[in-house]
C-alpha cells in the first residue's frame, strides 16, 4: 500500500513517504490543533489560580519529558539525571533574567543555548559509552551538578558570577515577560513555548536526523553499514534535548519567580523517567501524558487531601507495569485499549440488535492496531 | 589547609563509611554479575528495613529483634522481586532490568512517606549499642559501631570472594555470569541460583540500611540515594571485580571525609563518588569491550 514505484510522479512519492512516517496524520493534527486552542483560548478561562500555576508546570515538564522521551526512545539513552539539566537551564535563564534586560525569548534561546553547551560537553566523552553505563553515568553527572547547584545557590539578584546573596532581606521575584505577567498570560506564553518546541522536534523526527535515530534505534550494525555516523547523531539528539529541557527550565524560572536548590530533588529526575515512561517515550503525546501525571495529577490529589506519597507508590508499580508489558507507554496502549473496547461493544451491541449478520466485519480494532505495532 | 589533627578523626569515620560502600557495592556487583541486574533499589529496601527496626523498637522490642527483623525485610522483599520480576524481565537489555528496580525503589520510597511522615522537623534515630563503647588510637576515638564497619565491608568482600571461587553455588553463579545459557544447559538449576544471590544481596542491603541508619541519619530518602555512592564504587570496580570495588569504596568514604575540614571544599564533598566514578568510567576504561556491552546489546 505504501510503495513508491520509480515511475510515481514526484507529488504521490512525496505524499506515500509523508503516511510511511505518520500513518494517523491528519487525523491526530486535528486533534492536536482543537486542542490547542481550546487550551490557548478556553482553558485559561475555566481555571482557578491554583490550576493555572499547576497547568503552566504541565506546559514545561510537557517539554522536559518530550526531552527525555527523546533520549529514551529514539536513542535509547535512559537518562536518571534529567531533573539536573532542568536546574541547569532554571539557573541559567535566573542569572540572564536578573543580570540583563533582554527580550524573554532571547534568553530562553540562551539559557538553551547553554545547557546544551554542557549537554554536549558531557555527550562526548559519555556517548562513548552505552546501555547501563550511559545510563549511570548520567546519574553520576547529575548527582555531581546537583551538588555544585546546591552550594553555589540559584540567583537571587545578588552580584558576582552566581547572582546570590546570602545576605537579601527582601528577594526580588526573577522578571518575567511584559506581556505574560499575569498567571493566566504567563500559562499562555509557556504553552506557546512549548508548541514551539515540540515543533522543532517533530521537524527533526520527520527528516534525516529522525530517520537515523530510527536507524540506530532499531540495529546500530545496520545503522553504520547504512553509513549513518552513529556518534554524530546520538550526540546530535543529546544537544536537542539538552536545548529544550534548558529552555523549560528557563520558563520553569519564570513561573517560580524564586528558586531554591532544595526543590529539586533526586526523586523528581527518577519519577520523571517514571512518567515519561509510563506516557510513552515513543510519541510526542506520551511528553504531553507524562506531564499530565506529573504535575496536574498530584495537584488534584493534594486539593482532594491525598498524599503525595500515594502517587509515588502508583508511578513505581506502573514503571514496572509498564516494562513488563506494554514498553510503549499509556499514549500507545491507551488507544489501542480504547479500540479493542470499542470493537468490543460494538460486537456485543451488534449481537444484541440481533440483526442476525455474521461477525466478519467487525475486527477493524485488531487491523488497526497491528498496524500501529508494525510501525515501531 | 588546616592541620593535619582535624583530619585525624576523619581518617576513622571515612573508613566506616567506605566499608558500608564496600558491603553495599559488592552486593550490588555479586547481583549484577549472577542475575545481570543492577539492583537500584538497594538503598531503598535497607532505608525501610531501618525505619521498620526504629518503628518495632518504638513497640519496645529488643535491639536485636529489631537489627535481624530489618536484615529479614531486606531479604525478603529483594527475594520476592527477584522471584517476580527477574525471569519477567530476562530478556531485555541491562538498562531496562535496571530501570525496572526504580519501580521497586519509588514503591517503596513512597510506602516509607506515607508511614513514617516526615513532620515539622521531627528527627528519628537509630543507634546502636555499639557507638557508646570504643577505645582510643593516640588522638583518635573510636567506636565499634565504626569497627564493626570496616570490618564487615572486609569481612564481606573476603568471603564473597572465597564462596564464588570454592563453592558450588559461587561457581554457579560465575558461570552464569559468563554464560547464562550454556550454565543452563549443563544442568545449573539457574532460577535457583538467582534467587541465591538476590537473597543475598538483600541481607546485605539489610545490614547496610542499619549500619548507615547509625551512622548517616535515617531518613527515607537520604538513605534510598547513598545507594548512589556505593553504586560508584562498583563501578569504578565495572561491575565485576569485588576487590576493586572494595578498595574504590574506601577511597570514596575517605575523600569525602578527608575534605570535610577543608573550608573551600566541605560543601563540594558530596560530589566526591561521582566525579571518581564519572573519571574512572571515562579514563581507567577507555574502549574496553565491557563498557560498551556488544555482545548484550549490540
Amino acid at each position: 500500500m505504501l510503495e513508491t514505484t520509480p515511475g510515481a510522479a514526484p507529488d504521490t512519492a512525496l505524499t506515500s513517504r509523508r503516511l510511511l512516517l505518520r500513518p494517523e496524520q491528519p487525523a491526530q493534527l486535528s486533534v492536536a490543533v482543537v486542542l490547542v486552542a481550546f487550551v490557548l483560548f478556553a482553558l485559561p478561562f475555566l481555571m482557578n489560580g491554583y490550576y493555572t500555576g499547576y497547568m503552566t508546570l504541565v506546559a514545561i515538564y510537557a517539554v522536559v519529558a518530550l526531552g527525555l522521551g527523546l533520549l529514551v526512545g529514539r536513542v535509547g539513552l535512559y537518562s536518571l539525571g534529567q531533573g539536573a539539566v532542568v536546574q541547569v537551564g532554571a539557573w541559567t535563564g535566573a542569572r540572564l533574567l536578573f543580570a540583563t534586560s533582554q527580550p524573554f525569548p532571547i534568553v530562553l534561546i540562551e539559557a538553551g543555548l547553554v545547557t546544551m553547551a554542557i549537554g554536549i560537553l558531557i555527550g562526548l566523552p559519555a556517548l562513548r559509552m552505552r546501555g547501563l553505563y550511559l545510563a549511570l553515568i548520567t546519574l553520576m553527572f547529575a548527582g555531581a551538578i546537583t551538588v555544585i547547584l546546591a552550594t553555589v545557590n540559584f540567583p537571587n539578584g545578588g552580584g558576582g558570577f552566581t547572582g546570590y546573596n546570602g545576605n537579601f532581606s527582601h528577594i526580588p521575584p526573577i522578571r518575567r515577560p511584559s506581556i505574560a505577567g499575569s498567571d493566566p498570560a504567563y500559562f499562555r506564553y509557556a504553552v506557546v513555548v512549548a508548541i514551539v518546541m515540540f515543533i522543532l522536534v517533530y521537524a527533526h523526527l520527520i527528516t534525516r536526523p529522525g530517520r537515523a535515530w530510527a536507524a540506530i534505534r532499531q540495529s546500530e550494525p545496520a545503522a553504520l553499514a547504512a553509513g549513518i555516523n552513529i556518534w554524530f547523531y546520538k550526540l546530535w539528539a543529546f544537544a536537542l534535548a539538552s536545548f529544550i529541557t534548558g529552555v523549560a527550565g528557563a520558563v520553569l524560572a519564570g513561573q517560580a519567580r524564586y528558586l531554591y536548590s532544595i526543590n529539586f530533588t533526586t526523586q523528581d529526575s527518577i519519577i520523571l523517567l517514571a512518567v515519561v515512561l509510563m506516557g510513552g517515550a515513543y510519541s510526542l503525546w506520551g511528553a504531553v501524558v507524562a506531564a499530565l501525571l506529573q504535575q496536574l495529577l498530584p495537584a488534584w490529589l493534594q486539593s482532594l487531601g491525598v498524599s503525595y506519597a500515594w502517587l509515588t507508590i502508583v508511578f513505581g508499580v506502573g514503571v514496572l507495569q509498564v516494562l513488563t508489558t506494554a514498553p510503549r507507554g499509556l499514549a500507545d496502549q491507551f488507544p489501542k485499549d480504547m479500540r479493542k473496547l470499542g470493537g468490543l461493544l460494538w460486537r456485543l451491541a451488534r449481537r444484541g440488535a440481533g440483526a442476525g449478520r455474521g461477525p466478519g466485519s467487525a475486527p477493524a480494532a485488531p487491523a488497526s492496531s497491528a498496524r500501529s505495532g508494525g510501525a515501531a | 589547609m588546616p592541620p593535619w589533627s582535624e583530619f585525624e578523626q576523619f581518617i576513622v569515620s571515612g573508613l566506616a563509611l567506605g566499608g558500608v560502600y564496600a558491603l553495599s557495592g559488592v552486593g550490588l556487583v555479586v547481583l549484577y554479575r549472577a542475575t545481570g541486574v543492577l539492583y537500584l533499589a538497594f538503598g531503598a529496601v535497607g532505608a525501610m528495613g531501618a525505619l521498620l527496626a526504629w518503628q518495632v523498637q518504638q513497640d519496645g522490642w529488643p535491639g536485636w529483634a529489631s537489627w535481624i527483623l530489618c536484615i529479614l525485610f531486606g531479604a525478603l522483599v529483594t527475594l520476592l522481586y527477584g522471584v517476580i520480576f527477574g525471569p519477567a524481565l530476562a530478556g531485555r537489555p541491562p538498562v531496562v532490568r535496571a530501570v525496572a528496580t526504580l519501580g521497586l525503589l519509588l514503591i517503596l520510597l513512597g510506602a516509607m512517606e506515607v508511614i513514617w511522615t516526615v513532620s515539622g522537623g521531627a528527627v528519628r534515630s537509630l543507634s546502636l549499642p555499639t557507638d557508646n563503647g570504643g577505645f582510643s588510637l593516640g588522638n583518635i576515638q573510636v567506636d565499634w559501631t565504626q569497627v564493626i564497619s570496616l570490618a564487615l565491608g572486609l569481612v564481606i568482600t573476603v568471603g564473597t570472594g572465597a564462596f564464588l571461587r570454592f563453592t558450588k553455588l559461587g561457581t554457579a553463579m560465575r558461570a552464569m555470569a559468563n554464560d547464562r545459557e550454556i550454565t543452563a544447559t549443563l544442568g545449573v538449576p539457574v532460577r535457583r541460583v538467582e534467587a541465591a544471590a538476590w537473597f543475598g544481596c538483600g541481607v546485605l542491603a539489610g545490614a547496610a540500611g542499619l549500619l548507615l541508619a547509625d551512622q548517616v541519619q535515617l531518613d527515607a530518602a537520604t538513605l534510598t540515594f547513598l545507594v548512589i555512592s556505593s553504586l560508584a564504587a562498583a563501578l569504578i570496580g565495572r561491575l565485576q571485580s569485588i576487590t576493586v570495588t572494595f578498595v574504590a569504596a574506601l577511597v570514596v568514604g575517605l575523600v569525602h571525609d578527608l575534605l570535610t575540614p577543608i573550608n573551600a571544599l566541605t560543601n563540594y564533598r558530596d560530589m566526591t563518588p561521582f566525579v571518581l566514578a564519572a573519571i574512572a568510567l571515562l579514563v581507567l576504561s577507555r574502549g574496553r569491550q565491557v563498557m560498551t556491552q556488544s555482545r548484550e546489546e549490540g
